[in-house]
């Protein structure tokens, strides 16, 4: 009966992964807690109760002949610089992401011990910084293997001291300098495939024109569109686009921190919104309460178009190129035919 | 005019969510005016605030199910008044240890649910909604329930005035004179849960007994005349959410400077500085304060 009861927990386990998006590291088999399981189609192809402790001996059984055991076990704190690391080290990597549930604030996240013992085994993490994910430091910091690479977004990208929006994927500079830094350690780990990392680091770079081109060509039709928004997610997007954020930064930290903004601030960006002010009112699909709530009806009533945007990568269906060409398309749509967006 | 500027900063009357505070917190302290004071005299404040700490968990189950926050905090108020209906028969000592209990399960169920709705769901700033409020932050979606629970809540108080007040100062003389007090005393339990629930609304959960037996305490030190003493507790009461209201306004102005202050920290901290100058009055002149209670 215990056997049974730590099989179907191992299942659970490996649902969960799977649900997740994850594809590495999955929970060692119950049966032979020695033998890591590598094949979760395989393991989860048998459903059934009746052939649930079979399958888990087949499963484990099937391990010694898994060729996978060269593979990098990476982490990307957020799905976005998971998917980067994934894209950069193909075939050589096992990519696990800490948070990429699109209906979830990541600012709220907490660490669980699951996710404690995958940063303890992973050889490579990329994580945001700015206080963004502060509870990775902590995990690093409890257990992690000998020679482990961190990779902090924030240390890349230099961003102005004191800055207020810890967002950086949304900016067009960022991620190419990840890709540079994760084809660097991957080849610190595993030097013989140096160059298949550093050939997928360009491909990666050469991949973002589209959505470089799109930013500019918004710059160039609608340069210094005011717009508003509820937080400052996409704010990074919207310089490289030139347009203006007229939202109070205040309100945008506030709305961000989870505390009740000012009302002096609730009332600019009403008047923003109502007397038509902005062309758009961008607001994070993750994050919202009744403020937010408020300011969408309120641009409704007046016809400004809204545009929802993700905080993580919403997945699946989506890499982090054609996430940020849908962001810009929505945004183009918004102020080209006052179209809105709301999730996609 | 120069001293209208320095107490209202610029821009305070005209401003939409300092509007609407200002008659949702109008509305919220005269109803619970009444309600408090007869809370403070039958000796039932510290229902008043387990209904407060339940009504934590009505408000942040709302906000998981995306429901108004004043439905959760009605819904559990009711069924804490329900429940302490029930367990009215008992003996003191024994409602004391049971009301603890359920307390204490009640605000751990409040941490489940807001654990499950801003790691689930991504209701950023749920807790602190919740529980502190922000009275600014209330949405015009709720006037039609604050109007739902208010008006039958000051009804009842209005029904029942008389053998309430009976039955509060002596059991034992309403019983004589056929007071059903039992009826009287559920009457009153629902009234002070619809109470509690505005209250919650307006201030937050955790708070919520601040406005409902403080201004009251304060009242009942001015004046021990029940219909007066519920006078000056409307008084204090709103004095003290508008001029909160007002404080919170200029605190934009304070540092850490473009940000302000929570509302809900004003208000209770003027209800307080109110019933401390009650009792420092009342105690000066001999008189007993009635508001010990609290």
């Amino acid at each position: 009966m215990l056997v049974l009861r730590l099989v179907l927990r191992y299942y659970e386990l490996v649902a969960q992964r799977v649900r997740q998006g994850g594809s590495r590291g999955f929970p060692a088999c119950p049966v032979h807690p020695s033998l890591p399981a590598r094949r979760p189609a395989l393991a989860l192809g048998v459903g059934t109760c009746l052939l649930v402790t079979a399958a888990a001996v087949a499963g484990c059984g099937r391990v010694a002949t898994g060729a996978a055991g060269a593979r990098v076990r990476a982490i990307g704190a957020e799905n976005e610089y998971a998917n980067v690391i994934s894209q950069v080290g193909g075939r050589y990597v096992q990519v696990s992401a800490v948070m990429g549930n699109p209906d979830v604030d990541p600012h709220d996240f907490e660490a669980s011990a699951r996710l404690a013992s995958e940063v303890s085994q992973a050889q490579l993490v990329v994580q945001n910084g700015l206080g963004y994910d502060g509870f990775m430091n902590k995990l690093e910091a409890a257990a992690s293997p000998p020679g482990q690479r961190v990779v902090v977004v924030a240390d890349l990208v230099h961003p102005r001291p004191g800055t207020f929006n810890p967002h950086l994927w949304y900016s067009p500079a960022t991620m190419p300098l990840v890709a540079g830094a994760v084809a660097r350690e991957l080849t610190r780990l595993q030097p013989s495939h140096g160059a298949y990392f550093e050939e997928r680091a360009r491909a990666f770079d050469a991949s973002l024109a589209p959505w470089h081109k799109a930013l500019a060509a918004f710059a160039k039709a609608y340069p210094g569109t005011p717009v508003a928004v509820t937080e400052p997610v996409a704010d990074f997007m919207l310089a490289a686009a030139r347009a203006r954020v007229l939202t109070p930064r205040p309100l945008q930290t506030a709305v961000m921190d989870g505390i009740d903004p000012s009302p002096q601030d609730v009332a600019a960006q009403d008047s923003l919104l109502a007397h038509h002010r902005v062309k758009v009112l961008l607001y994070n699909v993750q994050v919202t309460d009744p403020v937010t709530a408020g300011f969408l009806a309120t641009a409704r009533r007046a016809g400004v178009p809204v545009v929802g945007v993700y905080e993580t990568m919403p997945a699946p269906g989506y890499d982090y190129q054609s996430w940020m060409m849908a962001e810009v398309r929505a945004l183009s749509r918004a102020v080209a035919h006052g179209r809105s967006t709301v999730g996609f | 005019m120069s001293i209208v500027h320095a107490v209202f900063a610029p821009g305070f009357f005209s401003n939409g969510p300092v509007q609407a505070a200002l008659v949702m917190g109008a509305v919220v302290a005269a109803v619970c005016a009444p309600v408090g004071v007869l809370a403070v005299l039958r000796g039932q404040s510290f229902a008043g605030h387990a209904f407060a700490d339940i009504t934590s968990t009505g408000g942040s189950a709302a906000v998981l199910l995306g429901i108004s926050p004043v439905l959760g905090f009605a819904a559990s108020a009711a069924a804490g008044a329900a429940s302490m209906e029930g367990l009215g028969a008992r003996q003191h000592g024994d409602r004391d240890l049971v009301t603890g209990t359920v307390l204490g399960g009640a605000l751990g169920l409040s941490a489940l649910l807001l654990y499950l709705s801003t790691t689930r769901q991504g209701t950023s700033g749920a807790t602190v909604s919740v529980l502190f409020g922000s009275v600014f932050a209330v949405s015009s979606a709720n006037w039609p329930w604050v109007a739902a629970l208010g008006l039958p809540a000051l009804a009842l108080v209005a029904a029942a005035y008389r053998p309430l007040l009976l039955s509060s100062v002596s059991p034992e003389l309403a019983a004589a004179r056929g007071v059903r007090s039992h009826l009287v005393g559920a009457m009153y339990l629902a009234a002070l849960a619809a109470s509690v629930a505005l209250a919650a609304l307006t201030i937050g959960a955790v708070l919520s007994t601040a406005l409902l037996v403080g201004p009251a305490a304060a009242a009942l030190g001015l004046s021990s005349r029940p219909g007066r003493a519920m006078a000056w507790a409307g008084a204090i009461g709103v004095t003290s959410v508008w001029a909160g209201i007002v404080l919170a306004y200029d605190s934009y102005s304070w540092p850490p400077a473009g940000r302000g202050w929570p509302v809900s920290f004003f208000v209770v901290a003027l209800v307080m500085a109110f019933y401390a100058a009650s009792r420092a009055g009342a105690h000066r002149h001999g008189r007993s304060p009635a508001g010990k209670a609290a």
